[in-house]
């Protein structure tokens, strides 16, 4: 031990922010139909859950296409036991729509479940539509979604990326969507999110107009929390949660370069009972035949657990750079240097690295020490100070005592 | 010697002028999108990278990032009788890769005009390939000179950005009797839902009601495709198969029965066509004609 009294294992032990909630509910899963489940014959079973108060019955992976051009890769997604093909109207421009009405040509109507979506123009900024979005227009769109997939019908059609409430409520939009689901045209409409999730989640439970949501969600998201307890309150309303996004990228973190391990990152959504269904956007067999896996056994395992925990740490450490902090610290800490440096203990466990960029900084001796109070409000919500004075200790820790 | 340095000079120029994103003029106005009578073009253009394509497009961005997307610039045009054009211009790494993300989204009975490369208008848009840049225009309010007007805006964008008109020298070597007009795509990845497969031309044919479809996928080197091979027969439960140039009969799971080849830095084959003379006629043109 160092004359200053701390060690690698004190300063780690010291810090980490508590993940109590990460995990629903860690080592109890059977609640949650999480077991895979064997038939009499030994063969593997695949759960199933209920789409809300649509009463579809899914596994609990199904196919987005958006990225597939490949009919032979849906046809076997079908055959493995999918059943949910989700699509939208802009995806390849409608040839995404088309290709899927070719391998849905003959197979019986109720074998499987076919979601679109449409979207009319909106201001990029506010999200609010424009004044060309009529009822009129989104009744085209559905149209064309019938007439490019061969379909009498969609099981669910979807008002689609929605980020405010108000277009959550746009009328002319639920107008058009409530003359299709009474024509005919579609059995369920619902909404799609990808921003600012909460906000839209509720206000389709509002709205009590629409039946289902798809929404991203997934370990990475910053406020998982809040997307979590939103898919709660519209699940007891009834509403069917699809959830799309599921693995939040390709890595743990950009500039880490570990790449997310599919398998766990599904698995930490289906954790949770009111994710109905997760639809995956896979354009490989090897991907498609993992996520078949996770359908017979959605358990997670102990390493699946430590590989989200870290990449959540990761999520939550990340500095980006803004420098907005810069200018309001009296003593011109260079404060993206030290967050990039905690990342370094918390995130990578690379107390090394970390203790070699605080020592290449011309800090002052007495770090935070003439301020009463940190005039810092940073973006990203790091509790700045608090983090500072945590890793400049690193420089009374003795080289020796980290190799 | 002089004559042979002035050509790689200007081939060098050449190339440098079809891969360098468009310039700024010094209002800060990219020189990409044209001034128009009568429209007015709104101050600020919109810039999008691939870290933020999904903000624009959203869950779409994910197949443009496939094909080496840059960049995206918008630009919006208003008239005074309220109408307004849209102009979109997608830069690629290079000019096969924005055909590869032009022909996924292109329809085979499109509207096709001839501009840049190729293009199209279907309804308040107007799409061409022009070298590495996919661009998009679409518009609202414009009555019936619509594809007068959009024409005309493609046009002023092509002029700016220097007019392309060739696909993928590739696409040449494939047959030509039979081939179903404007259906050749380029796959980026996982081409036939292997990871290990990429950058394939495909090409669909429609003999007398005969639908089958022949691809070329480039290697960076024979033994790319020695190994790509490798892979795949692995794959297909043939692992003890010595790999070497010459044709396979494949029965893959997913696809059927497929008949492919490796010659050169290239592998090629035909699908959905069972052996048959045909069959043997198209693979041996494909082989034939493929470049030295």
């Amino acid at each position: 031990m160092s004359e200053k009294g701390i060690g690698r294992r004190d300063f780690m032990k010291s810090s980490v922010a508590g993940l109590g909630s990460f995990f629903l509910l860690p080592g109890k899963t059977d609640g949650l139909g999480l077991r895979a489940q064997e038939s009499k014959s030994g063969e593997k079973k695949i759960i199933h859950r209920t789409l809300g108060k649509t009463g579809i019955k899914l596994p609990p992976i199904n196919m987005g296409v958006m990225n597939s051009d490949n009919p032979n890769l849906v046809r076997a997604a079908l055959s493995g036991g999918m059943v949910m093909l989700d699509t939208a109207q802009t995806y390849q421009r409608g040839t995404n729509e088309t290709m899927i009405g070719e391998v849905l040509k003959g197979r019986p109507r109720d074998s499987f479940v076919l979601a679109t979506k449409a979207r009319l123009p909106n201001d990029q900024k506010t999200g609010l539509y424009l004044p060309e979005s009529t009822e009129e227009a989104f009744t085209k769109k559905i149209d064309t979604s019938l007439k490019s997939l061969g379909l009498d019908y969609v099981d669910i059609y979807y008002h689609h990326n929605v980020w405010v409430r108000d277009s959550a409520l746009y009328e002319p939009i639920m107008n058009a969507l409530l003359k299709a689901k009474k024509a005919g045209k579609t059995r369920f409409v619902g909404i799609t999110t990808h921003r600012n999730e909460p906000e839209v989640i509720q206000a389709a439970i509002d709205s009590k107009f629409y039946d289902v949501i798809l929404t991203t969600y997934n370990f990475k998201q910053k406020h998982y929390p809040e997307v979590r307890s939103a898919m709660a309150r519209a699940a007891e309303t009834g509403l069917g949660v699809v959830v799309m996004k599921a693995m939040g990228g390709r890595y743990l973190q950009e500039d880490s370069k570990e790449p997310i391990d599919p398998s766990a990152a599904m698995k930490w959504v289906l954790q949770d009972p009111n994710a109905h269904t997760i639809i995956a956007g896979f354009t490989t067999f090897d991907q498609m035949n993992l996520d078949l896996s996770v359908m017979e056994n959605p358990a997670l395992t102990k390493p699946e657990k430590a590989h989200l925990q870290r990449g959540a740490l990761m999520a939550g450490l990340y500095c980006q750079g803004c420098g907005q902090c810069l200018a309001r610290c009296s003593q011109n800490l260079p404060i993206p240097d030290l967050m990039r440096a905690y990342m370094y203990v918390y995130g990578y466990r690379n107390v090394v690295a970390a203790q070699d960029v605080v020592a290449s900084l011309d800090l002052p001796l007495n770090v935070c020490g003439d301020c009463s109070s940190c005039p810092i409000t940073c973006v990203n919500g790091f509790r700045v100070r608090d983090r500072v004075r945590n890793v400049v200790r690193l420089r009374n820790v003795p080289p020796e005592f980290i190799a | 010697m002089e004559r042979r340095f002035y050509m790689l000079f200007f081939t060098a120029v050449a190339l440098l002028c079809v891969l360098l994103p468009p310039e700024a003029n010094a209002q800060g106005k990219s020189t990409s999108f044209p001034m128009m009578n009568g429209w007015k073009q709104s101050e600020a253009i919109q810039t999008y990278s691939p870290p933020n394509l999904y903000d624009y497009i959203n869950g779409a961005s994910d197949l443009y990032l496939t094909y080496d997307f840059q960049e995206l610039q918008v630009a919006e045009y208003n008239r005074a009788d309220k109408a307004s054009v849209i102009v979109e211009i997608y830069r690629h790494g290079s000019p096969t890769n924005a055909f590869g993300i032009y022909s996924q989204e292109r329809m085979a009975n499109a509207d096709f005009l001839e501009i840049g490369a190729q293009g199209y208008y279907e309804d308040k848009n107007l799409n061409f390939l022009n070298g590495p840049y996919y661009v998009k225009i679409s518009s609202s309010k414009t009555g019936a000179d619509d594809r007068e007007i959009l024409v005309q805006f493609a046009k002023k964008v092509t002029a700016n950005l220097g007019e392309h008109k060739a696909f993928p020298s590739l696409l040449v070597s494939f047959p030509e009797e039979g081939k179903v007009k404007n259906a050749d795509k380029f796959i980026g990845k996982n081409f036939l839902g292997y990871s290990y497969f990429h950058s394939a031309f495909t090409v669909d044919y429609n003999l007398s009601g005969q639908k089958f479809q022949l691809f070329l996928m480039p290697g960076d080197s024979a033994d790319d495709c020695r190994n790509r091979l490798q892979r795949y027969f692995q794959q297909v439960k043939r692992p003890s198969d010595q790999v070497a140039e010459k044709r396979y009969e494949i029965s893959d799971p997913y696809h059927g029965s497929i008949e492919i080849f490796w010659k050169g830095k290239y592998i090629g084959g035909i699908l959905n066509l069972s052996p048959s003379p045909l069959r043997e006629k198209y693979l041996s043109s494909l082989e034939a004609r493929l470049p030295k």
